[in-house]
């Protein structure tokens, strides 16, 4: 397994197929209204069944949290390991705003919405201004988490402690019905999407992609990168804010678990891997089908984690890049554009050793 | 306050070795391996069942060791295989995200196959006093063998020629290979070092608190914090970080209660991480 392998395993986690800007705007929104489209159709199928409908809402909401995280993650490489945490400053801000001040609930949103979004601009600021590498930045945020954990599990008159605590606001609305919450979280996704897809064709988009790319050039190009990490956390955090306090309302109860480490940031970083990171389309891949698979290993309890285990490696070890790029090269390639391997000498990125393959795209040679 | 900081040194010195088998991995191959905590655990479940057994403790323990030793092994034949592959941040990643994999099989397999099994060893005799303080036997005995294996790890590091080899390899991979050292030979055996210093924490903690089929978390948080602001890669420092925080972490549970304690740990960590990103004893590159 030499050649090829090394070769695959050269290109891990560099995105592959970083879309490249479509000219016009209805080529942008219609698969994303499509997959809205499409997505709208599940009450349908599952309509009647209360316990069905909250596993899809749920799905929506962890999409909402991938597609925050792949903006983050995904777009400008700062490996923010409290995804939970920041949807959980929203989830639990809000439900505290709105349950012990009062506040009516559209404005506990979106004030907990800024405060995910000042805590994750924050600590994306901290992470440039001390110029922490990937690693680093993980260990920072993963602190965080724990911080906020411990504090859930501390400040037990807010949060309910280990038990957890019920939502009053919003108990007769339409939050709490069977279908309604599922196609508020589906807006949520499109518009996410659509944010995401804009994104990626302003000139943001082009300083994410400049900076993801190779840092130094991008300096040297003229991009402020530590400016345009921070936009990317800003816009990542917000997401998830928004997404955690939405969510919380139509859930009604709120407890450790719900934004805790191994049940949202895993499961998150399982889903962006499996989607491919970076990719427009991923997360929602992604998302429905660690819903379904969740679902499907529902009655195994414990063994799930092993199953959540097995699957992290495998799809480290042999898609790194994530299913939807694969597939894409898998389809290019037997449409006859050729993905040629070339030796390159970058010692200083690469620790001092001279020779290591990288896969170049060369999409467009047989045109 | 005396009693609590000899127990804060305690613990420390059970976060510094817990540490330094973090520490030596990343600085060695650059490889973080979050199964940390797991190892412990399959260590401390296999002397559990060994004592089930009726096997003395002595062996049973030795079967831990062993067990630890096994697991890094197997860890270096078959998972990082791919990791070595890569280099830089892209093999920290990998080698994390892997290993992150491992935790969560053994994780689940252990809570769902042996939910309740927990080894805590007893040691008998009745308390000690030290400095005028009351110590409990096991407390005692813990940190003996700690100390003892950290003496035993700056010895072998400091004065044989395989430790200096490892050393070399740390700061200096290309270099030592220009002198006939194999750096995968070495990380082979930092790997087995790791499996067993993480088997012997698991077995003192065990002689104070309970180790069970979930402690594998909370134990490669607490090595990783330590070994954070000790310095990746510097063993010595994870020492002395571990020992800090220990008291720390034991003096704030005492005076404020014990979730704002282990806030404390983390807001220091993560404040250390600010102020010297290279940890306490690192230089500045």
């Amino acid at each position: 397994m030499s050649q090829s392998s090394t070769r695959r395993a050269g290109t891990f986690l560099i995105g592959g197929t970083e879309a490249h800007t479509t000219r016009s705007l209805s080529a942008l929104f219609l698969p994303i209204l499509a997959v809205g489209a499409v997505l709208a159709l599940v009450p349908l199928w599952l309509g009647d069944s209360r316990v069905l409908m909250g596993v899809a809402v749920l799905g929506l909401a962890f999409a909402c949290y991938v597609i925050g995280f792949n903006v983050i993650f995904g777009s400008t490489g700062q490996l923010f390991l409290c995804v939970g945490a920041l949807a959980g400053v929203g989830g639990f801000g809000a439900t505290i705003l709105a349950d012990n001040l009062g506040l009516p609930i559209l404005l506990s949103i979106l004030v907990a919405t800024l405060a995910a979004t000042i805590t994750g601009g924050l600590l994306s600021f901290i992470a440039v201004k001390r110029s922490l590498g990937v690693i680093f930045t993980g260990i920072v945020t993963l602190i965080f988490t724990l911080s906020f954990d411990a504090l859930l599990l501390g400040l037990t008159q807010l949060t309910g402690g280990d038990t957890g605590r019920v939502i009053h606001a919003g108990a007769d609305t339409f939050l709490r019905e069977r279908i309604p919450p599922y196609y508020l979280m589906l807006a949520l996704v499109v518009l996410f999407l659509l944010i995401h897809g804009l994104l990626r064709r302003s000139h943001i988009g082009w300083a994410f992609r400049a900076l993801r790319d190779d840092e130094v050039a991008a300096e040297l190009a003229g991009v402020d990168v530590a400016r345009y990490r921070v936009y990317g956390a800003l816009i990542g955090a917000a997401m998830l804010g928004l997404a955690g306090s939405t969510y919380v309302f139509t859930e009604g109860r709120l407890s450790p678990t719900t934004f805790g480490f191994g049940h949202v940031d895993v499961v998150v970083l399982v889903m962006l891997a499996f989607g491919g990171i970076g990719t427009l389309f991923g997360p929602i891949v992604g998302a429905i089908t660690f819903t379904i698979v969740d679902e499907i290993l529902i009655d195994f309890g414990q063994l799930r984690q092993v199953a959540y285990g097995i699957l992290v490696i495998v799809l480290f070890l042999w898609m790194p890049r994530g299913l939807i790029p694969t597939v894409v090269s898998v389809w290019r390639r037997a449409r006859g554009r050729v993905d040629v391997v070339r030796i390159v000498e970058d010692p200083a990125r690469d620790g001092g050793n001279p020779t290591y393959p990288r896969k170049e795209k060369q999409n467009d040679v047989s045109k | 306050m005396m009693a609590n900081i000899l127990d804060g040194i305690v613990l420390g010195l059970q976060f510094g070795l817990l540490a330094a088998g973090l520490t030596l991995i990343y600085g060695l191959g650059g490889v973080l391996n979050l199964g940390y905590g797991q190892m412990a655990v399959t260590s401390a479940m296999t002397v559990a069942f060994a004592l089930d057994a009726d096997i003395p403790i002595l062996p049973a323990v030795g079967l831990g060791l062993l067990a630890g030793g096994l697991f890094g092994l197997l860890l270096d034949l078959t998972l990082l295989r791919p990791v070595y592959r890569l280099r830089g941040e892209a093999r920290v990643l990998l080698s994390l995200l892997l290993t992150l994999g491992v935790s969560f099989i053994i994780d689940g397999y252990l809570n769902w196959r042996y939910p309740l099994k927990a080894l805590s060893l007893h040691i008998g005799g009745g308390a000690v006093e030290i400095l005028g303080v009351l110590m409990r036997r096991g407390s005692l005995v813990a940190s003996g063998i700690t100390l003892v294996t950290i003496t035993g790890l700056f010895v072998f590091f400091r004065y044989t020629s395989l430790g200096r080899a490892i050393r070399s390899v740390i700061e200096n991979e290309d270099g030592a290979r220009l002198i006939g050292i194999d750096p995968k030979k070495m990380l082979r055996l930092i790997l087995v070092l790791s499996g067993v210093l993480a088997a012997l924490v698991a077995v003192t903690r065990s002689m104070v608190a309970p180790v069970d089929t979930t402690s594998g978390l909370s134990i490669t948080v607490f090595a990783l914090i330590v070994t954070v602001v000790g310095g990746l890669g510097n063993v010595a420092g994870a020492l002395i970080a571990g020992i800090i925080l220990g008291i720390v972490n034991i003096v704030a549970a005492d005076l404020i209660g014990s979730y704002i304690s282990l806030i404390l740990l983390l807001v220091a960590a993560g404040v250390t991480i600010l102020i010297r990103p290279a940890g306490i004893l690192g230089v500045r590159e």
